[in-house]
């Protein structure tokens, strides 16, 4: 607070940069210390919930929240939500069965599909989740709609092509057998090749977001956005393209899960957006926008996980499963505003 | 009753590092129009604010019927008798006028919304006022200068001693002006003082029964309006022997054409035109609502237009980003809503504008970032202890002075700055003023938009008046320029000279 009337001119860089850390940053270490906290008690409580396997599944389980979390964050950091994420995973899931079940060899309406090769089905599926998108980005950035209720909008959209292509039920039977490959291979010991997606796409996100000038643009945007528009950033374009992929990748996710459970259901991530912006926001980014990080996510992720499964582990029942989260969540939040009000620059 | 409403006496508000009111003394007499009139920053401002208890004062005394008066907000001084007419009405638009006129003021019967005599009162004192409008209208169908009718009527119903006007005819037409004056003329009978504050002198003859002249914070004097000769007497005492910071004049700029502007029209903007030379500064002074943001915003492709604008012998595009590219840079009016970026650190918001510069194939090169920060931070003078504080948690001066190392940083040619130093220090000021400067003599154009005008005569070589979207007149700057023309001219006045 006391910094010298007096100009302090001549100061040499290295007082300057100073030695803190940023307040992301801060957040992001402080949301760690309260899921070591929490894993620790899950230990005390949960019998075996210290072994390897435990803690293994711990991240696994929860690669694709954390995949969609990606595409949140970065739009939450431009101060825009995108609750469509849940609806296209149906969606792209369904569209990548029905795409590839084999034409007319069935009487049943859900055994037929239109027997396009695989590639070829999970290509329109991704398209299918990029014409999502666009449709969020174009209401928001062009007709200036608030982004929580066109992206609810978009979230029914997307379920109910699920559902009417479904019939409201699932489509399980006649794809090729290419279909259930990726979702269940494995790269080292026992592990899928999505948790290695998601890996990939957490470090490259995290590249993009800190080192990048697209990464600083998203930023920019959220900390205000007209000034970043008088400042030379597109902001249309921006928060287009951020829709884009944050469709995309719950596209991504919607295929890989189809194909893990070798099914298109119609009912498949229902609820799953509220849970990655939870996770967002346990990261601690600021629904106000230009403040957050990919990486407090990943600990926002990680603590919904020990929560849940430690849940599981108590025996809890699935309606009380709500109401620990629920605290575990207000906790969370309230430990976060503390610890950036007591934080001086 | 005293013959005076309203007696202010050895009234002083300081800030830091500026006496904004300095040991003000004078009298409002009952029942009048009382004009207060000055330059920007002469201290208006920040008397009206007193009397309606958005400031504190720091000592002094005000006597509202001889009684001691202190308001702690605008609800209290309204309770006291002390009403306001903002320039942002006080007005819900999607209400109804009645329920306008009494909201904040419901009887209620157990939480039932109750009709009473006092709303009856509201409502005849409206009627009495302006009988074409429809106490069952709604708001937002009202034109502005009806908004305005509906809050003075709530004002005089409630008894008020005293309404302050700020700026009502800012933003409504004439036939408007002509209704309005009617009605404040009409208010001497009803027990209401008005004190009207305007800048468009030829209003204060129109409706004022006395004028008080401030400068500088200081009161300069307080006469009724028959005993002042002309405007020119009312310029004079406004602006005083201001001895402006010596303009030093400049070889006469023979560069070439830098910035043309065509013909440039918009809905606040009439059809305006002139060229720029390379290393020229160039200033538009008009009154607030002349039009000047509108241009420099224009300028730069932040609002759509129609004209042409060459930059560089191009036809520049209408968007910003196409504007920095060509190599100009804007520092907006509102340093914190359009040019600081608040949340993030002063590092961060450095080379927001040339991002190339600090960056290779799209990656950021940290290291340069943080000597750039550096680099500016010294160079402007930033009071800072590290360049990772939030720019929000800077002074005023130091958030503009950012706001400046960003749009430097960008290395344009032409540099729009929107009044560049509103609301901050004297000393912050002459630092940006030598910037300025030095900008100039390194062959950089710079437009300066502002409505003070010793800012405008200290630093421009060329100076454009602007009056309610038109461009009004063009000066060469010299050093015995002839301000109160300027004034004269800016205020709406009748233009003798060279026009444009």
């Amino acid at each position: 607070m006391q910094n010298g009337i007096n100009g302090n001119v001549g100061i040499n860089n290295r007082t300057l940069t100073g030695g803190k850390i940023s307040n992301e940053s801060f957040i992001t270490l402080c949301m760690l210390g309260v899921l070591i906290v929490l894993f620790g008690l899950a230990c005390l409580f949960v019998p075996n919930f210290y072994y390897l396997q435990n803690i293994i599944n711990l991240i696994t389980n929860s690669w694709f929240i954390i995949v969609l979390g990606i595409g949140v964050t970065f739009l939450l950091v431009t101060g825009n939500f995108d609750m469509s994420v849940g609806g296209i995973i149906a969606m792209s899931g369904v569209i990548s069965v029905y795409f590839s079940q084999t034409a007319g060899t069935s009487r049943s309406v859900l055994d037929n599909g239109l027997g396009l090769p695989y590639g070829v089905a999970i290509a329109l599926a991704l398209i299918a989740a990029l014409i999502i998108g666009a449709i969020n980005a174009f209401f928001v950035t062009k007709l200036k709609v608030a982004s929580i209720i066109v992206t609810l909008g978009t979230m029914s959209v997307a379920r109910g092509i699920a559902q009417v292509l479904t019939t409201g039920s699932q489509r399980n039977v006649n794809m090729p057998d290419v279909f259930g490959v990726f979702g269940n291979i494995t790269v080292i010991s026992s592990i899928k090749l999505a948790v290695f997606i998601m890996v990939a796409l957490v470090i490259a996100a995290i590249i993009v977001e800190k080192n990048t000038i697209f990464g600083r643009r998203t930023y920019l945007i959220g900390a205000n956005s007209q000034a970043a528009r008088l400042s030379g950033v597109k902001v249309e374009r921006h928060v287009t393209i951020l829709y884009l992929v944050s469709s995309l990748l719950a596209g991504l996710v919607g295929i890989l899960l189809a194909s893990e459970y070798i099914s298109g259901n119609s009912n498949r991530g229902m609820g799953l957006e509220f849970d990655a912006l939870v996770l967002v926001l346990l990261g601690g980014t600021s629904i106000a926008g230009g403040f957050g990080s990919v990486s407090g996510s990943v600990i926002g992720a990680l603590i919904l996980s020990v929560v849940t499964s430690s849940a599981t582990g108590l025996l809890l029942r699935p309606e009380w499963q709500y109401l620990l989260k629920g605290a575990i969540v207000f906790i969370a939040i309230m430990a976060q505003r503390f610890a950036l009000d007591r934080r001086k620059i | 009753m005293s013959d005076y409403v309203l007696e202010i006496k050895n009234l002083i508000k300081d800030f830091p590092g500026v006496r904004a009111v300095n040991d003000v003394s004078f009298d409002i007499k009952r029942n009048t129009i009382h004009c207060l009139v000055g330059e920007n920053g002469a201290g208006k401002t920040t008397l009206i604010k007193i009397l309606t208890g958005a400031y504190m004062r720091t000592s002094g005394t005000i006597l509202l019927n001889g009684d001691k008066y202190e308001a702690h907000n605008t609800k209290d001084a309204r309770q006291k008798g002390v009403s306001t007419l903002f320039q942002e009405l006080n007005i819900v638009d999607q209400l109804t006028v009645e329920e306008n006129l009494t909201l904040g003021s419901e009887d209620t019967f157990m939480g039932f919304l109750k009709k009473t005599d006092k709303i009856k009162k509201i409502i005849s004192t409206l009627n009495s006022l302006e009988p074409s409008i429809n106490p069952k209208q709604l708001v937002s169908s009202l034109s502005v200068a009806k908004k305005q009718i509906v809050e003075i009527a709530k004002a005089v119903a409630t008894e008020s001693d005293i309404i302050i006007m700020d700026e009502p005819t800012a933003a409504i037409s004439e036939s408007e002006i002509e209704r309005l004056f009617k009605i404040i003329r009409g208010l001497r009978e009803k027990n209401v003082t008005v004190i009207y504050i305007s800048h468009r002198l030829d209003e204060i003859f129109e409706i004022g029964d006395y004028v008080t002249v401030m400068r500088d914070g200081k009161h300069i004097e307080t006469k009724p309006i028959s005993e002042v000769k002309d405007r020119l007497e009312l310029i004079k005492m406004m602006i005083g022997k201001t001895i402006f910071e010596k303009y030093i004049p400049k070889e006469s700029q023979t560069g070439q054409v830098l910035l043309e502007v065509k013909n440039i029209t918009t809905d606040k903007l009439k059809d305006i035109s002139f060229e720029v030379k390379r290393g020229e500064v160039v200033g538009f002074y008009g009154l607030v609502g002349a039009g000047k943001t509108e241009l420099a915003r224009a300028i730069f492709g932040a609002d759509p237009y129609k004209g042409e604008i060459v930059f560089k012998g191009r036809k520049l595009s209408n968007s910003p980003d196409k504007a920095i590219e060509a190599g100009i840079a804007l520092v907006p009016e509102e340093r914190r809503s359009q040019g600081l970026f608040t949340v993030l650190t002063i590092r961060n918001n450095i080379p927001v504008m040339n991002m190339k510069k600090i960056s290779r194939s799209g990656f950021i090169n940290s290291t340069k970032e943080k000597r750039v920060a550096a680099d500016y931070i010294e160079k402007l003078r930033i009071v800072t202890n590290t360049m990772e504080k939030q720019a929000s948690k800077l002074s005023g001066g130091n958030q503009q002075k950012v706001v400046f190392a960003k749009c430097l940083f960008a290395d344009t040619d032409l540099l729009i700055l929107d009044e560049p130093t509103r609301g901050i220090d004297v000393g912050a000021k002459s630092e940006i003023y030598n910037i300025i400067r030095q900008l100039s003599g390194e062959g950089k154009s710079i437009l300066i938009f502002s409505s003070e005008l010793t800012e405008i005569v200290n630093i421009c070589d060329r100076i454009f008046l602007m009056y309610d979207g038109d461009m009004k007149a063009e000066m060469q700057n010299s050093d015995d320029i002839n301000s109160e023309e300027i004034i004269h001219i800016a205020t709406g006045g009748v233009v003798e000279c060279k026009t444009v």
